[in-house]
C-alpha cells in the first residue's frame, strides 16, 4: 500500500472539512457540518469510484477506456427505461422495478464496453479512438430515444414521463443506538453524534455497493488468479500468451467486468440520485472517474480515496457558499465557487509531476496485442 | 470486391436522387412562406423547462399562424453564429434564439441578415435598439420574489434553500437575489441558503441535475425545507432531490408540476416566465409586420399549489395574492438591479 499517497488525500480532506468547520461553527454544531459534508462527499464519490474502478479493470489488462462516460450515460438512460417500464406499464412494484433498472444498467454498460473490446482488442483499432465512437454514440442513442419516447406528442408515453417507481431507499445502519446505548452506560449524553453517525453510515444500496466493490476489486486484483492473469496482460502480454493465458479472453472478459461497474455508476444517476433522465446529465463524470484512477495510481484503493476528494471538494464547494455570510473578509476569494472548483484538478496535476510518489501506469496500456 | 463498390456506388447515387422525388421542403425565401427557426443553447429541445417552453410558443405559432417551423439544437457554444446563419440563409423569416449566452451572436447576425426577424429570449437589449431585434425579457426578480416569499412563509424551520445554474447569467442570477429579497419582504430573520454552479463552464452548469440534488441535500441537512430550483436540469435535480428528502419543493421557468412527475406531490408551486405566449406573441407581432425593437417584455408570476394546495393555509395564500398585486402595480419593489454589480 502506497502510505504516503494516502497520507496526502486525507490531509486534504481533512483541511478541507476543517476550514468548513472554521467558518460555519458558529452557526451550527461541528458534528452536524462534518455528517452532512461526508454525506455529499460520499453522494458524489460514488459514481466516480464506479467510473474508475471500470478504469481500473480495463487498464489493467491493458485496454485504454475513455468509453466510460458514454457507459455511464447509456446505463443511466436504459436502466431507468426498464424501470419505468416495469413499473408504469407492467404493474411492478417500485422495489422488483428498481432491481430489473439496475439489472439492465449494468448490462448496457457491459454491452457497450463489449463493442469497445471488439473494436480495440479484436480489430485492434485506436483505443482512444474507440472510446470516443462509445460516448459520441451514448449521446446519440440516448438523446434520440429519449425525444422519441417521451418529448413529442406522438410518442409512446405522449409527451409525458409517466410517474417512476421512485429511487432506491436509504438502507438504515442503527449505529446511533448502538452508540446511544455505549454512552447511557457511561451516563453521558450523545444523541447529536449518534444520529450523526448513522446519518454518514446509512447510505443507499448502490452507494454502499461501491465502497464494497473497492475492496472486492482490491482483492480480486491483487490476491487471486484472475487478477494476476489480467495484471499480467495488461503489463506484458507476450509473457502471458508464452505462459498460456489467452490474452484475448482476459482483456474481453475485464472490459466487459469494467463496462458493467460503469453501468452501475449511471444506475446510481437515475435509480438512486434522482429519479429521472436528463440528456447528457453524466456531465463530464466518466472523465473525473479517469482522473480519479490516474490519480490514485490504477488501484482500487487509491481511486477511491480520490474519488473522496473531488467529492469532499464539492462538499467544500457547496458548504462555504451555504456559509458565505460567516465567511471572514480576507478569505473573501474563497466566495467564488470557480475558485474552490479547480482544487481537485489542481491537485490531480500535482499528483501527476510526482511529488508524492511515481504514478506507473500498466505497460502494455493502450497497446493492442499481436501475436 | 467490385461488385460491392458497385452496389455502393449505386446506393449513395440513389440516396442523392431520392430526396428530390420526396415530398419538397417549402422554399423559405418565397415571400408568402413564413418560416420560425429556433436554435436552442447548449443543451436539448426537451430540458423540460427553457427551450422546450420556447419551443412550444413556436409550436403555437405552427398550429395557429401555419408557420413553417424547425430547431437547430446547439451542442457547443462555438457553434452559435453558425447555427443562426444556417436558418438565415436558408430565409427563414423570424429566428428564435433561446438564452442570454446567445445574445452577442444574435445581435451580431442581424445588421448582416436585415430581413430576418430575431427574437432573442433573456437577451436584454440596454446596449441599444437594432430594428430586427427584439429582445423577450423577464422580470425573473419578481418571480423569484413571489416563491421566496411563500417560501418564507411556509418554513417552519426558519431555512430556505435555492440551488441556482450560474450567477454569470443575469436572469438566473435575477431568479436568486428576488428569492432572497421576497423571503426577506416576509421575515427578515428567515435564512437563505443560495448556491450557484458556478464552479463549471456554462456548458455544464445546467445539465447536472446530480449536482443540484446533493446540493438540495446539503441545504436540507442544514436545516432548510423549502428549497427553490432554478436552472435548466441542474434545478430539476434540486427540485427532485428536496422532494425525495421530504423537503418542499419549488420550480422554475414553466409549470414543473406537469414536468417532473416525481416531484410533483411536493411541489409548493414554480416561479414562472411566461416564456410560451411571449414567444408566440413576437412571432405574431412580426408576421403582421409590426414588430417591436428592443426590449419586449414578457409575464412572470408563479405557479398553482396543486397537490399542496390543502397545505398552504389561507392567509398565505391572501399574502400571495396581495404582493403579485402590488409588484404588477409597481407600489412594491424587488430593488434587485438588471445585472450582477
Amino acid at each position: 500500500m502506497d502510505w504516503k499517497r494516502f497520507g496526502f488525500i486525507a490531509l486534504i480532506i481533512a483541511v478541507l472539512f476543517t476550514i468548513v468547520v472554521l467558518i460555519g461553527g458558529k452557526s451550527q454544531p461541528a458534528i452536524l457540518i462534518i455528517s452532512s459534508m461526508l454525506g455529499t462527499t460520499i453522494a458524489v464519490a460514488t459514481p466516480l469510484t464506479l467510473g474508475a474502478l471500470s478504469g481500473i479493470y480495463c487498464e489493467r489488462s491493458g485496454v485504454v477506456n475513455i468509453g466510460i462516460e458514454g457507459m455511464m450515460l447509456a446505463a443511466a438512460f436504459f436502466g431507468w427505461l426498464g424501470a419505468i417500464y416495469m413499473s408504469s406499464i407492467f404493474g411492478f412494484q417500485a422495489l422488483p422495478s428498481l432491481l430489473v433498472g439496475l439489472l439492465i444498467a449494468m448490462l448496457t454498460g457491459g454491452l457497450f464496453a463489449a463493442l469497445h473490446a471488439l473494436l480495440s482488442v479484436t480489430f485492434k483499432v485506436d483505443q482512444i479512438i474507440g472510446g470516443t465512437v462509445i460516448n459520441i454514440l451514448a449521446v446519440g442513442v440516448t438523446g434520440f430515444l429519449n425525444r422519441q419516447l417521451f418529448f413529442e406528442k406522438g410518442s409512446i408515453f405522449g409527451g409525458q414521463v409517466p410517474h417512476g417507481p421512485g429511487t432506491f431507499t436509504t438502507i438504515y445502519i442503527p449505529i446511533d443506538k448502538a452508540v446511544n446505548g455505549l454512552c447511557g452506560l457511561l451516563g453521558s449524553d450523545c444523541s447529536v453524534a449518534a444520529k450523526a453517525a448513522s446519518d454518514v453510515l446509512s447510505q443507499k444500496p448502490i452507494a454502499m455497493a461501491a465502497v464494497l466493490l473497492v475492496v472486492v476489486s482490491h482483492y480480486i486484483l491483487f490476491n487471486t488468479r484472475w487478477g494476476l492473469r489480467t495484471r499480467a496482460v495488461g503489463e506484458h502480454p507476450k509473457a502471458a500468451d508464452t505462459v498460456g493465458i489467452n490474452v484475448t479472453f482476459m482483456r474481453y472478459a475485464n472490459v466487459i467486468i469494467g463496462g458493467a461497474l460503469a453501468g452501475l455508476g449511471g444506475a446510481y444517476m437515475t435509480l438512486e440520485s434522482i429519479a429521472s433522465f436528463e440528456p447528457l446529465m453524466t456531465n463530464g463524470r466518466g472523465f473525473i472517474a479517469l482522473a480519479a484512477m490516474i490519480f490514485g495510481n490504477w488501484t482500487p484503493f487509491g481511486a477511491w480515496s480520490a474519488a473522496l476528494v473531488f467529492g469532499a471538494s464539492q462538499a467544500f464547494q457547496i458548504k462555504l457558499q451555504l456559509f458565505r455570510e460567516l465567511i471572514p473578509a480576507q478569505w473573501s476569494f474563497l466566495q467564488n465557487a470557480y475558485v474552490v472548483g479547480m482544487v481537485p484538478y489542481l491537485l490531480t496535476m500535482l499528483i501527476l509531476t510526482g511529488i508524492i510518489g511515481k504514478n506507473i501506469p500498466p505497460a502494455a496500456d493502450g497497446v493492442a496485442y499481436e501475436k | 470486391m467490385k461488385k460491392l463498390y458497385l452496389v455502393l456506388t449505386v446506393l449513395v447515387l440513389a440516396a442523392l436522387v431520392l430526396p428530390a422525388c420526396g415530398p419538397t421542403t417549402p422554399d423559405c425565401t418565397k415571400e408568402e412562406v413564413f418560416c420560425v427557426g429556433l436554435v436552442t443553447d447548449v443543451g436539448k429541445i426537451d430540458d423540460k423547462s427553457f427551450n422546450q417552453s420556447a419551443w412550444e410558443g413556436v409550436k403555437q405559432a405552427e398550429s395557429e399562424l401555419g408557420a413553417i417551423v424547425q430547431y437547430i439544437e446547439t451542442t457547443d457554444a462555438k457553434d452559435y453564429a453558425k447555427n443562426i446563419a444556417t436558418f438565415a440563409d436558408e430565409g427563414y423569416d423570424v429566428i428564435v434564439t433561446v438564452g442570454f449566452n446567445l445574445g452577442v451572436d444574435t445581435r451580431a447576425a442581424a445588421p448582416t441578415y436585415p430581413n430576418v426577424k430575431f427574437i432573442g429570449i433573456d437577451q436584454d437589449q440596454f446596449e441599444g435598439t437594432i430594428d430586427n431585434v427584439s429582445g423577450l425579457v423577464f422580470p425573473e426578480d419578481q418571480a423569484g420574489f413571489l416563491v421566496g416569499a411563500l417560501a418564507a412563509m411556509m418554513t417552519e424551520t426558519g431555512k430556505v434553500g435555492g440551488v441556482f445554474g450560474t450567477d454569470a447569467v443575469p436572469p438566473v442570477w435575477r431568479f436568486g437575489e428576488g428569492y432572497r429579497a421576497g423571503a426577506a419582504y416576509i421575515d427578515p430573520a428567515v435564512e437563505v441558503f443560495v448556491v450557484y454552479h458556478s464552479d463549471v463552464g456554462f456548458d455544464k452548469t445546467f445539465t447536472d441535475p446530480e449536482w443540484g440534488a446533493a446540493t438540495a441535500k446539503s441545504m436540507i441537512d442544514q436545516g432548510a425545507d423549502v428549497i427553490f430550483g432554478g436552472g435548466g436540469k441542474t434545478g430539476n435535480g434540486a427540485v427532485e432531490g428536496a422532494a425525495q428528502a421530504g423537503a418542499y419543493a419549488i420550480g422554475v421557468d414553466s409549470d414543473q408540476y406537469y414536468t417532473l412527475p416525481n416531484a410533483a406531490p411536493r411541489l409548493l408551486s414554480s416561479a414562472m416566465k411566461l416564456i410560451t405566449p411571449g414567444v408566440f406573441d413576437l412571432i405574431k407581432l412580426a408576421k403582421d409586420g409590426s414588430f417591436p425593437a428592443g426590449n419586449f417584455y414578457g409575464d412572470a408570476g408563479y405557479a398553482p399549489y396543486h397537490d399542496l394546495d390543502s397545505m398552504v393555509p389561507a392567509e398565505v395564500k391572501a399574502k400571495m395574492e396581495e404582493i403579485a398585486a402590488a409588484l404588477l402595480d409597481g407600489s412594491l419593489k424587488t430593488n434587485v438591479p438588471p445585472v450582477k454589480p
